[in-house]
C-alpha cells in the first residue's frame, strides 16, 4: 500500500478502520492531510482518494464526506486569499470537499490532477500508481550522500585524470615536507657547530632542487587539472543543452531563462570546482595532517600536546563564528539589495519619477540606503574584530609556549636547535589544512543543492516523444480535433471537450476573449503538448503516429511576435527550406511582401537582423517569418495572432503577405481583430476552452451571441455616427 | 492557385548577353537590355556580402528592371561602367594588411592598410562579421565598413593581430 504525499505518520487505529472501509478491489492511490478544518479552524483532516471514491475523515477516523468516483465530472481549486478549497463537480452538484492553507497547495494541486486524471482522462488506476511509484523513487533517491555517489559516477570517465592529478600532488606534499628537515640538518650540523663546508653545498643544493622539481610538478598539475575542469564542464554543459533541445514547453513553464542559465553556468562551476580542486585539496589536506601529525609526535609528543591546544579553541570560534556571523552578512546583503532595487526602479520607472517631479525625494532615499549600507559594513567589520584577534591570540600563544618549553629544552640539551626550528615549521603547516579542511566541508551543502538542480533538468521526463511505430507522413492537410482535453498544471483545463473538423485547403477562423484556449488549441497541433484526453488527428492519423520532422515540416506556424535567429536576413529566410536558391529566397520575399523592404537596406538581404530580430520592426519581422514560411512550402498553416501587434498600415502590408501565404492550404487563423478574418471558410468561436458557436462571419452575427458581442465592441466607435459641429457656410 | 513558383516565374532574370551598361554617372547607370535603353538605373546588390556579382536594377521609381545572377559575365566596358557604380555604392576598402589594433577604453583603434590607401578608424569589440569562413566584414563605429575578401591570404602579423577580435 502506497500513502502519497507523505501520511506516514497516521496512526494505526486510522490505517485499520481505512482499510476496513474499502470494498473489494478497491486500493488506496493516496492520502493527503489538510491543515484547515470543516469549521474553518487550525487542525487536520485526511482526505483519501481510492480507485473507487473519495473520502473525507476526522483524525479520529470518522467519514466526513464520501464521494464516487463515477459520480466526479471534474475536480478543482478555488483560492480564497489565505485558504483554499477542493471543489468537486459531480453529477449530485458541486461539493466543497476539503479546506487548507497556500502552503498546502501545491500537494492538493498534485491531488486534484489525480482526481481528474482517474475521473475525467479515464487513466486506468494501475497505470497512475505506477508513475506514482516512479516519482516516490525519484524523491527517495534524492539522498545528499546519494547524490554526492551520482557526482563521482559522473566522474568515472575522467578517472585517469584524476588519479593523475593526485599522484602529482601527493608526491609534490611529500617534497614539501623536506625542507624544514633539511633546515633542521643544516642548522644542527652546519651552523650551530660552523663547520661541514661540503654539506652546506649539499643542502643548499638539494634545496633547490626540490624547488625546482616542485615547480616543475606545480605546473604539470595545473595543467592535468585544467583539462579535468574543461573536459567535466564540457560534459556536463554539452549533457545539459541537449537535454534542453528536447524537454517539452512544459518544463520551459515551469522554469524561467535565468533559472535554467544559472544551472548551465554557475552550477556547473560550482561542481566543477568542488569535483577538482575542492575534493583534491580535501585529500591531500587530510594526508597532510596525518603525516605532518605523525613527524610531530615522533619529534617531541609533549610539544606537539602544546601545538594542539588551539584547535579546539579555533574549532569552536569559527563555528560560533558561523552562527552568529550570518545575521550580520544577511544585513549586509538585504542593505545592498535594497539599495540596488532604488537604483533599478529608478531607472526603469524614470519617466514616472520625472512626471511626479520626485527626483529630489528619489536622491534622498538613496542617500539613506547608502548610509544603512554602511553603517551595516562598520558593523561587520566590529563584530569580525571580537573573534579573530582572539583566535589569532589562541595560535600565536601557543607556539610561544612551543617556545617557551622547547626552548628550555634546548637549553639543556634535551632538543636540538634545528629540530626545535623544524618542528615549528611543520606546526604551521599543521595548521593550514584543518582551516581549508572545514571551509571545504562546509561548502557541501552547496554543492549538494547544485547538484541536485542539474540533475533535476537531466532527470526530466520528455513528455513528447516519437513513438517507435512512428511513420512519415504526406499531408493532405484534413485537422481533426476528438474530444480534446487539456491543462498546464493539472487543475485548471485551457480545452474542456474541443471537437473540429477542418477539411483539406479549409481556411479557419478562431477567435475568443484571449485566455480562452485559441493558443493552446494550436500548440496541441504542433505537439508542443500532449493532451490529456482525446486526439488530434491529422488526415486521419493519430499525430503521436507521425514522425515529429514530418509534422514539423509540413505545418508552419506564424506567431504575433515571432522570434528571428540573429543572422542574415537571406538565413533567417531560407531556415524554410533546405538548399534554398537566391531566386527562391528573393520570390519568397516578394510573395511575403517584404522584398522592397529589405533592398533599402544598405546590406539588403545579407543584412544581420540583431538579437531576436530586434533590428527589424514588428511588421517587417513578421514578413521576413511570413516569407520563411512560404518557402517551407507548409500542408498546413498556423498564423497566432499576426497582426495584433501591428499599427494599421504594418497591419495592410502583413494581411497582403498573409493572403499570398495561406492561397490553397489548410489554415488556422487566430485573430484578435476580426477584420483579418474576412476571407475565411469558417469561424470558430471559444470560450473558457469550449466551442460556443461556429459559423461563417453572417450566419454568426445573426446568432446574436458571443461573437456578435466582440464584434460590436470592436466596431463601437465606427457603428454609431460620430456627431461632426454644423458649420454655417456664407453664400 | 499561385504558389512560390508562379513568384519564381515572375522574376525578371536578365541574360548577360543581351545587357548594355552604356554610361556611368557615380551611382546610376545607363543600361540597354533587349535592345531598350533605360536612364538612369540603380544597381542594387540583394547579397552585397555573399554574392556580390548578384545584382537587381531597379528604374527611378523603385520598379524593377530585372536580375543580372552574375554581372562578371558582362562585357569589358560594362562591366567597368558598372563596377564604378558599384565600388560608390557599395564602399568597403580591401583591407591588404593590419599594421596594429590597439584597446583603448571600450573600443578597438585600428591601422589598416587597404587598397585604397592606410586608414584608421575605431571598432566596438563585436564588429567582426565572418562570411562563409573565408571573408571577413568590419564594421568601425561609424557606419564604416572594411573587408577581407580570403583571411588565409593574410599574413601571420596581420592574422594574429586579428585574432585578438576573433
Ligand atoms: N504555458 C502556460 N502555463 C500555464 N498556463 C497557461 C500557459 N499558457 C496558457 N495558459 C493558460 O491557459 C489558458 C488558455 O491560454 P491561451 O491558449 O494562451 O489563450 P488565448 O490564446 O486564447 O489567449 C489561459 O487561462 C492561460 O492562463
Ligand atoms: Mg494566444
Amino acid at each position: 500500500m502506497m500513502y502519497y504525499p507523505s501520511a506516514q505518520d497516521m496512526h494505526e487505529s486510522i490505517r485499520r478502520t481505512i482499510s476496513a472501509m474499502l470494498v473489494s478491489d478497491e486500493e488506496i492511490i493516496a492520502i493527503a492531510k489538510s491543515d484547515i478544518c470543516h469549521d474553518v479552524s487550525y487542525g487536520n483532516e485526511y482526505l483519501l482518494l481510492t480507485n473507487k471514491r473519495l473520502f473525507v475523515l476526522s483524525l479520529e477516523g470518522k467519514v466526513l464526506e464520501e464521494t464516487w468516483l463515477k459520480d466526479v465530472n471534474m475536480a478543482t481549486l478555488k483560492a480564497h486569499l489565505g485558504l483554499c478549497v477542493l471543489v468537486l463537480d459531480t453529477r449530485l452538484g458541486v461539493k466543497n470537499v476539503l479546506f487548507f492553507s497556500p502552503s498546502k497547495k501545491r500537494i492538493f494541486e498534485k491531488l486534484v490532477a489525480l482526481i481528474n486524471d482517474l475521473t475525467l482522462n479515464a487513466i486506468p488506476a494501475s497505470e497512475i500508481k505506477a508513475n506514482l511509484g516512479k516519482e516516490l523513487r525519484l524523491r527517495e533517491r534524492e539522498g545528499k550522500r546519494a547524490i554526492l555517489i551520482r557526482l563521482l559516477k559522473f566522474m568515472k570517465p575522467f578517472w585517469p585524470l584524476v588519479a593523475t592529478a593526485f599522484t602529482i600532488s601527493i608526491i609534490a606534499r611529500i617534497l614539501g615536507l623536506l625542507p624544514p628537515y633539511l633546515m633542521a640538518i643544516l642548522i644542527d650540523k652546519v651552523l650551530v657547530p660552523r663547520s661541514n663546508f661540503n654539506l652546506l653545498i649539499e643542502i643548499i643544493a638539494a634545496l633547490l632542487g626540490i624547488n625546482v622539481i616542485s615547480l616543475i610538478l606545480r605546473t604539470i598539475l595545473n595543467y592535468v587539472n585544467l583539462k579535468l575542469n574543461l573536459k567535466l564542464t564540457y560534459r556536463f554543459r554539452l549533457k545539459l543543452y541537449e537535454k534542453l533541445q528536447f524537454l517539452s514547453l512544459r518544463f520551459y513553464d515551469r522554469y524561467s531563462t535565468g533559472s535554467i542559465i544559472s544551472r548551465v553556468s554557475s552550477d556547473v562551476e560550482r561542481i566543477k570546482n568542488f569535483l577538482t580542486q575542492g575534493l583534491q585539496s580535501m585529500v591531500m589536506d587530510l594526508i597532510a595532517m596525518a603525516s605532518i601529525g605523525v613527524i610531530l609526535v615522533t619529534m617531541s609528543p609533549w610539544l606537539t600536546l602544546l601545538a594542539l591546544l588551539p584547535i579546539p579553541v579555533s574549532l569552536i570560534g569559527s563555528t560560533l563564528y558561523r552562527r552568529s556571523a550570518s545575521k550580520y552578512y544577511h544585513r549586509l546583503w538585504k542593505r545592498w539589495s535594497d539599495m540596488i532595487s532604488i537604483l533599478s526602479e529608478s531607472l526603469s520607472a524614470f519617466i514616472l519619477v520625472r512626471s511626479l517631479g520626485r527626483e529630489h525625494r528619489m536622491i534622498t532615499e538613496f542617500a539613506h540606503r547608502l548610509d544603512r549600507y554602511n553603517t551595516a559594513n562598520i558593523e561587520v567589520f566590529k563584530y569580525e574584530q571580537k573573534f579573530w584577534p582572539a583566535i589569532g591570540l589562541s595560535f600565536t600563544l601557543s607556539s610561544l609556549l612551543v617556545w617557551w618549553f622547547g626552548g628550555l629544552q634546548v637549553l639543556r640539551d634535551q632538543l636540538t636547535l634545528g629540530a626545535l626550528t623544524a618542528f615549528t615549521s611543520y606546526m604551521w603547516s599543521f595548521y593550514g589544512p584543518i582551516n581549508d579542511l572545514l571551509s571545504q566541508v562546509r561548502s557541501i551543502p552547496m554543492v549538494t543543492t547544485s547538484s541536485e538542480r542539474i540533475f533535476e533538468i537531466l532527470d526530466e521526463d520528455l513528455e513528447v516523444t516519437e513513438s517507435p511505430k512512428a511513420k512519415e507522413v504526406q499531408m493532405k492537410g484534413a485537422i481533426e480535433f476528438k474530444d480534446v482535453w487539456f491543462t498546464y498544471d493539472g487543475v485548471h483545463y485551457a480545452l474542456r471537450g474541443v471537437s473540429l473538423r477542418i477539411k483539406p485547403g479549409e481556411h479557419i477562423g478562431i477567435v475568443g476573449p484571449s485566455g480562452s484556449g485559441k493558443s493552446t488549441l494550436v500548440k496541441l497541433l504542433l505537439r508542443f503538448y500532449e493532451p490529456q484526453r482525446g486526439r488530434v488527428l491529422i488526415d486521419g492519423v493519430d499525430i503521436r503516429d507521425v514522425k515529429l520532422e514530418a509534422l514539423k515540416r509540413q505545418i508552419a506556424i506564424v506567431m504575433q511576435n515571432p522570434v528571428l535567429f540573429d543572422v542574415s536576413i537571406a538565413e533567417n529566410i531560407a531556415l524554410g527550406k533546405k538548399n534554398a536558391t537566391l531566386e527562391e529566397i528573393i520570390a519568397a520575399a516578394k510573395a511575403a511582401n517584404a522584398h522592397e523592404f529589405i533592398m533599402k537596406l544598405p546590406e539588403a538581404y545579407d543584412t544581420k537582423v540583431g538579437v531576436r530580430g530586434r533590428r527589424l520592426s514588428g511588421g517587417e519581422r513578421q514578413r521576413v517569418a511570413i516569407a520563411m514560411a512560404l518557402l517551407k512550402d507548409p500542408r498546413i498553416l498556423i498564423l497566432d495572432e499576426p497582426t495584433s501587434s501591428l499599427d494599421a498600415i504594418a497591419e495592410r502590408e502583413v494581411s497582403k503577405a498573409i493572403e499570398n501565404l495561406t492561397r490553397g492550404r489548410t489554415t488556422i487563423i487566430i485573430a484578435h481583430r476580426l477584420s483579418t478574418l474576412r476571407n475565411v471558410d469558417r469561424i470558430i468561436v471559444l470560450e473558457r476552452g469550449i466551442i460556443v458557436e461556429e459559423g461563417t462571419h453572417a450566419e454568426l452575427l445573426r446568432r446574436n451571441g458571443l461573437y456578435k458581442r466582440l464584434f460590436d465592441a470592436q466596431f463601437e466607435g465606427f457603428t454609431r455616427p460620430i456627431p461632426m459641429p454644423i458649420r454655417r457656410r456664407k453664400p | 492557385m499561385r504558389g512560390l513558383k508562379d513568384w519564381i516565374a515572375q522574376l525578371r532574370i536578365l541574360d548577360p548577353k543581351r545587357v548594355k551598361i552604356v554610361k556611368a554617372d557615380v551611382d546610376v547607370v545607363d543600361v540597354e537590355i533587349c535592345g531598350r535603353l533605360y536612364h538612369n538605373v540603380k544597381p542594387r546588390r540583394p547579397f552585397p556580402l555573399t554574392h556580390p556579382e548578384y545584382v537587381i536594377f531597379f528604374k527611378e521609381d523603385d520598379e524593377e528592371v530585372g536580375i543580372l545572377r552574375d554581372y562578371r559575365k558582362l562585357d569589358k566596358e560594362s562591366r567597368a561602367h558598372l563596377e564604378r557604380v558599384l565600388n560608390v555604392i557599395y564602399f568597403m576598402p580591401q583591407v591588404k594588411r593590419i599594421l596594429s589594433i590597439n584597446t583603448s577604453g571600450w573600443t578597438y583603434k585600428w591601422l589598416v592598410e587597404t587598397d585604397k590607401g592606410i586608414v584608421n578608424f575605431e571598432t566596438w569589440s563585436r564588429c567582426i562579421r565572418i562570411i562563409k569562413g573565408k571573408k571577413v566584414i568590419i564594421y568601425d563605429i561609424h557606419g564604416g565598413v572594411y573587408c577581407i575578401n580570403d583571411i588565409s591570404k593574410l599574413d601571420t602579423r596581420s592574422l594574429l593581430w586579428l585574432s585578438v577580435l576573433m
